[in-house]
């Protein structure tokens, strides 16, 4: 909703609990969710290409769609999801059954073992931490 | 066949929701600037009531109440730019800031976390503020970080300082911060100066965003002013976020708490133009209702997903960046 009313920065991904605790697999899980609302907010572009009236005409009741130019050409403006699984059930079953979450804290995990960042250099890292502890001492919690 | 190109047809340019006519859009800006003549803000501080006084406001310094006339209320409005750039400490993640334009962020501020290795539940600590902000860097749709969590295992009174340290230390995206006074603020303002190579590249290059609360109703409490005050001195973009809980802190009808909830929020943008004419701010909003059965304010409700429509609507209406509860 406020995708649609054109809100600069939405806020809460990551979010359980009423907003109290955090949930970095949930944090994941509202990455895609993003990424899918995005998409939406794109809208449907209407121009002649997109149509496709020539290819229709084409194909015609019989045939289908799936080795066209323009199929190729366009295909990937249909949304891409990285963790929402679209299988039918056999074959999530094949693949450990697994719950969207379960896979989205994997995903979690793996980032916060693993990436790291440009890190910031030794002596800049050392001067705010003298910040840090300068205010410390300047309220008396030191 | 040939088909030749139109001449100037129009396109819709995406989906997109109607909230409000303009006449509404009105109705409500009128009636939240009859409030701040009327029914006036509280505002603790007294360098924050000398700034209102200077800027033209009826202030009465026993009562600590402020009257924002509808003229001061517009010029603010009109002074706070539509547009500006957050930057990240890696120019790659620079990111606009303009109405209309949307973007996500994730949640702050929480105290709990669910353990990413365990699953247990338990107090957030200063780890889990850096292992979140280094899983915010590399997740695609996530152009800021605000901070997720505060730490409990650092002093209360300066955790917003421990927060943006490690915040600054493991991710290159702008961040959120929330310092809780003007001490606080400064300190995380030269944190952040150390970091770009200076004040003035920080004023040039804002790194960061600060953020602050009214209280609903109508009420800027001392660590709101003084770190408005702060960041429009510094010239670093600070949101106005306002979390009325209608039927509790704000009227129960969702326009009302519009009302309300648009007056705090001037109330805050007019401090910072007086502070420093032409700051950068955001208009925010955490405002839902609250559920009266639970005595809660209801999180996820069809309510904060038509409040933050609304609420989106208004900031481009006035041409101002929102920031609004969504996820």
């Amino acid at each position: 909703m406020a995708a649609l009313a054109g809100a600069n920065l939405i806020y809460g991904a990551g979010m359980i609990e009423s907003g109290v605790t955090f949930d970095c697999g949930q944090f994941v899980m509202d990455n895609e969710f993003a990424r899918m609302i995005k998409h939406v907010v794109a809208g449907v572009r209407v121009t002649d290409e997109t149509l496709a009236v020539e290819d229709i005409a084409q194909v015609g009741p019989f045939g289908d769609f799936l080795s066209l130019d323009a199929t190729l050409r366009h295909m990937r403006e249909l949304s891409q999801p990285e963790f929402l699984d679209r299988r039918v059930r056999e074959e999530w079953e094949e693949r450990g059954s697994k719950e969207l979450y379960v896979t989205c804290l994997e995903k979690a995990r793996d980032v916060v073992r693993e990436y790291r960042p440009e890190p910031v250099p030794d002596d800049i890292a050392a001067r705010i931490h003298a910040i840090v502890e300068k205010t410390d001492r300047l309220v008396g919690v030191a | 066949m040939k088909r030749n190109l139109f001449a100037g047809r129009p396109r819709s340019g995406g989906l997109s929701v109607n909230v409000f006519t303009e006449s509404e859009l009105e109705e409500i800006h009128f009636a939240s600037l009859e409030v701040l003549e009327r029914a006036g803000v509280f505002v603790e501080d007294d360098e924050a009531l000398d700034i209102f006084s200077d800027g033209g406001c009826p202030v009465n310094r026993d009562t600590h109440m402020v009257c924002i006339p509808p003229h001061v209320a517009e010029d603010a409005i009109r002074s706070a730019p539509s547009r500006y750039v957050l930057y990240g400490r890696d120019p790659k993640n620079d990111f606009v800031m303009e109405p209309g334009r949307v973007a996500f962020t994730n949640f702050s501020e929480g105290i709990r976390v669910i353990d990413v290795e365990t699953g247990e539940y338990r107090d957030s600590t200063k780890k889990d503020v850096a292992d979140i902000a280094r899983l915010n860097d590399y997740l695609s749709e996530m152009d800021t970080h605000e901070i997720a969590v505060g730490a409990k295992d650092v002093p209360p009174e300066t955790a917003a300082v421990h927060n943006t340290e490690v915040q600054l230390l493991n991710t290159t995206k702008p961040i959120g911060v929330g310092p809780l006074s003007g001490v606080e603020a400064k300190a995380i303002f030269q944190m952040a100066a150390e970091v770009v190579g200076g004040e003035d590249e920080l004023r040039r290059r804002p790194i960061l965003y600060s953020g602050v609360c009214p209280v609903s109703p109508l009420k800027l409490p001392r660590d709101a002013t003084e770190v408005i005050i702060e960041s429009s001195r510094w010239w670093i973009p600070d949101n106005i976020l306002s979390m009325a809980m209608a039927g509790g802190s704000s009227p129960v009808t969702l326009a009302g708490t519009l009302v309300t909830h648009n007056a705090e929020v001037l109330a805050g943008i007019t401090l910072a133009q007086l502070t420093e004419r032409g700051c950068p701010v955001m208009y925010g909003s955490s405002t839902t209702a609250m559920d009266l059965k639970l005595a809660a304010a209801s999180v996820g409700s069809p309510e904060i997903a038509m409040i933050s429509a609304a609420v989106a609507q208004m900031a481009r209406r006035y041409l101002l960046p929102s920031f609004v509860a969504g996820l």
